[in-house]
């Protein structure tokens, strides 16, 4: 019997594939080179926020982080208000991770603290922070960022956008280590796979759990700085929708909605099939309502696909068993 | 939470001395409405231990429709059914989908957003659908016996809603899954035909609301129903539900919607510009979690 796991990135692979195929047969622009540039400048933004959602939900919890694009809203107009304050960019950048880090550090305070459900707690700190990045800045966006800073996300090395090699791939591998070989990552899984057992055999479980979210927060500035580099400007609704689409990516990806189950590389390839399907869409000129609905039949649909391997692999055993 | 909005009342009343005045409760009343009816599907949902982030979706589709039927012409004895028919069919989905497939109901709801928001898009093709009939502006902008119509509208979905959950065989079965679901299944409770139904009766709600929607603005928007889903949440967590189930109370829920109601009137009365309203409202939601927790924390 394989791995469910394996399975899974498998089947994910599968779908890259098959979104391919949709992406050239719906539009003639789609088989270029040039494309793959185009679809690797929308990844690392999404694809760091799908790795912060991941973990999260690897520690269980059940957790969701539902504030993350608000978040990442409020650090972009910090960083690019601080600038216009006169601080140097890169201070403000800096400033930003931390102001990330304490964003998230108040989601860890409600759910894990609070032992408010991650839910609602993250919904409650989803609104005050979109409220706040909207009321500050009366909705307009705030601009005024250098050129030389547009190089992080505009610039190209080897024809790949210098913030997949600075930012997403590094991230990308540095979470992958730290939860395949490291004492931390295997408490990740423990905590999310039996709460109870991962704090019998000394897990420290709600302080992981407050550690990932305040991380979930750094990743969220981590995404705001790379959007501030592309757009050369803050806007209060940069991270809109962000947090339904991170939920989509991470669910794709294989991780459990309840804790425990789940792989980077999964978050990887789900994020590269969600982009590829956005870009094949968008190059096609099919509506964004179609982009929309193909996310949440995705988001379902993966769901449900999970589930159903699921029975049939618990079926097999059963019946080995008997 | 009676306090809680008394204190409200002070404050406002304080800064402003519109705030108190009849026609500003009228003013409060009217836009409620529509929130309020969705909240009492929204507790009922909550209390058998789901959650429907797509209730906005459902009241976008059903009120894009109704603006649809309306635009061919059709009599009000068509399109009202059309919009209940619409969103009981949207809820019943939801239903399905989480009770035959086990997605959690989060990720299913959010799913289907997604493609209610898609199929809205479609429909209503960007553009606004506007100069509606004004046929049913009575029941939100009327009223009878010097009384507005909205406190008979509230009034009839509320009592509805409490006589089904409090003294019927379905309520208990509501309160049953929502303490424990395994345990209602094993003592025989049919767990996925309840769910179904439960979200169904919400999506009706939600129809409800769309003909509220289209009766007192007599258009639809593009936006229609992007906070819908995430006030009603807010509304029935601070009317003291708890969002693990079992536990809920409608009159609760109703406070908690004119709670938050009332604290978006009273801001653009006392001159704080609307855009704070998320804000204020996300800060109490986070003081009334906090506060629950507490709560919890000492009686155990």
């Amino acid at each position: 019997m394989k791995d469910p796991l394996t399975q899974r990135l498998l089947f994910l692979c599968g779908l890259l594939v098959a979104a391919f195929i949709a992406g050239s047969l719906l539009s003639s622009h789609f088989l270029q080179a040039s494309t793959v540039g185009y679809l690797l400048q929308y990844v690392p933004v999404l694809g760091v926020l799908g790795m912060a959602q991941t973990l999260v939900m690897l520690s269980g919890g059940p957790g969701i982080d539902l504030s993350i694009g608000a978040t990442m809203s409020l650090v972009g107009l910090a960083i690019a208000g601080l600038f216009g304050l006169g601080v140097p960019l890169l201070v403000a950048c800096l400033i930003g991770l931390v102001i990330g880090g304490v964003l998230g550090a108040v989601n860890a305070f409600l759910v894990c603290v609070m032992r408010v459900p991650s839910l609602m707690g993250t919904l409650a700190t989803f609104f005050a922070y979109s409220g706040l990045a909207l009321a500050l800045t009366g909705g307009s966006p705030i601009g005024g960022i250098p050129e030389w800073f547009g190089v992080l996300s505009q610039g190209r090395f080897l024809g790949v956008p210098i913030h997949m090699w600075v930012v997403f791939v590094p991230l990308a591998v540095g979470l992958h280590v730290m939860l395949s070989m490291t004492r931390f990552g295997a408490h990740i899984y423990a905590a999310g796979n039996d709460e109870r057992a991962a704090f019998l055999s000394g897990v420290n479980v709600w302080r992981l759990r407050f550690t990932l979210y305040c991380l979930s927060g750094v990743i969220a500035a981590l995404a705001a700085i790379m959007t501030l580099s592309w757009f050369q400007a803050a806007r209060p609704d940069a991270g809109e929708g962000m947090e339904l689409l991170s939920v989509t990516i991470a669910v794709l990806g294989g991780a459990h909605i309840f804790g425990g189950i789940g792989r980077i590389s999964g978050t990887v390839l789900a994020v590269l099939i969600v982009t590829t399907l956005q870009v094949a869409l968008q190059l096609a000129n099919i509506s964004q309502a179609w982009q929309l609905a193909a996310i949440g039949i995705l988001l379902i649909g993966s769901v449900m696909a999970d589930n159903a391997v699921g029975d049939k692999l618990r079926a097999r055993a059963r019946r080995a068993a008997s | 939470m009676l306090a809680a909005l008394a204190l409200l009342c002070v404050v406002f009343a304080s800064q402003s001395e519109f705030f108190l005045s009849e026609r500003n409760f009228t003013t409060i009343l009217r836009n409620s409405v529509d929130l309020a009816v969705i909240c009492a599907g929204m507790t009922i949902v909550i209390i058998l231990g789901g959650i429907d982030v797509s209730v906005g979706g459902i009241v976008a589709v059903s009120a894009v429709l109704i603006g649809r039927a309306y635009q061919l012409g059709m009599p009000d004895w068509v399109v009202v059914p059309v919009g209940l028919a619409a969103g009981a069919l949207l809820g019943a989905l939801n239903g399905a989908i989480i009770s035959k497939s086990r997605v959690p109901p989060i990720v299913a709801t959010l799913g289907t957003m997604y493609i209610y928001i898609a199929v809205l898009f479609l429909v209503i093709g960007g553009v606004w659908i506007s100069g509606l009939p004004n046929t049913l502006s009575f029941l939100v902008l009327g009223d009878a016996f010097g009384v507005p119509s909205g406190v008979f509208v509230i009034g009839a979905v509320y009592v509805f809603s409490w006589l089904l959950l409090r003294w019927t065989p379905w309520g208990q079965r509501v309160v049953a899954i929502g303490c424990d679901e395994v345990a209602a299944r094993l003592n025989g409770i049919r767990v996925d035909r309840t769910k179904i139904q439960a979200y169904a009766l919400l999506g009706v709600f939600a129809g409800i609301a769309a003909i509220l929607y289209v009766a007192r603005l007599r258009n639809v928007e593009v936006n229609i129903g992007t906070n819908i889903a995430l006030e009603a949440i807010a509304a029935t967590i601070l009317g003291g539900a708890n969002i693990r189930g079992g536990v809920g109370s409608l009159i609760g829920t109703l406070m908690g919607v004119v709670f938050i109601k009332m604290t978006q009137n009273g801001l653009v009365l006392i001159g704080v510009s609307s855009l704070w309203e998320t804000v204020v409202i996300g800060a109490l939601l986070i003081i009334v979690l906090i506060l629950d927790s507490l709560e919890t924390r000492r009686t155990s």
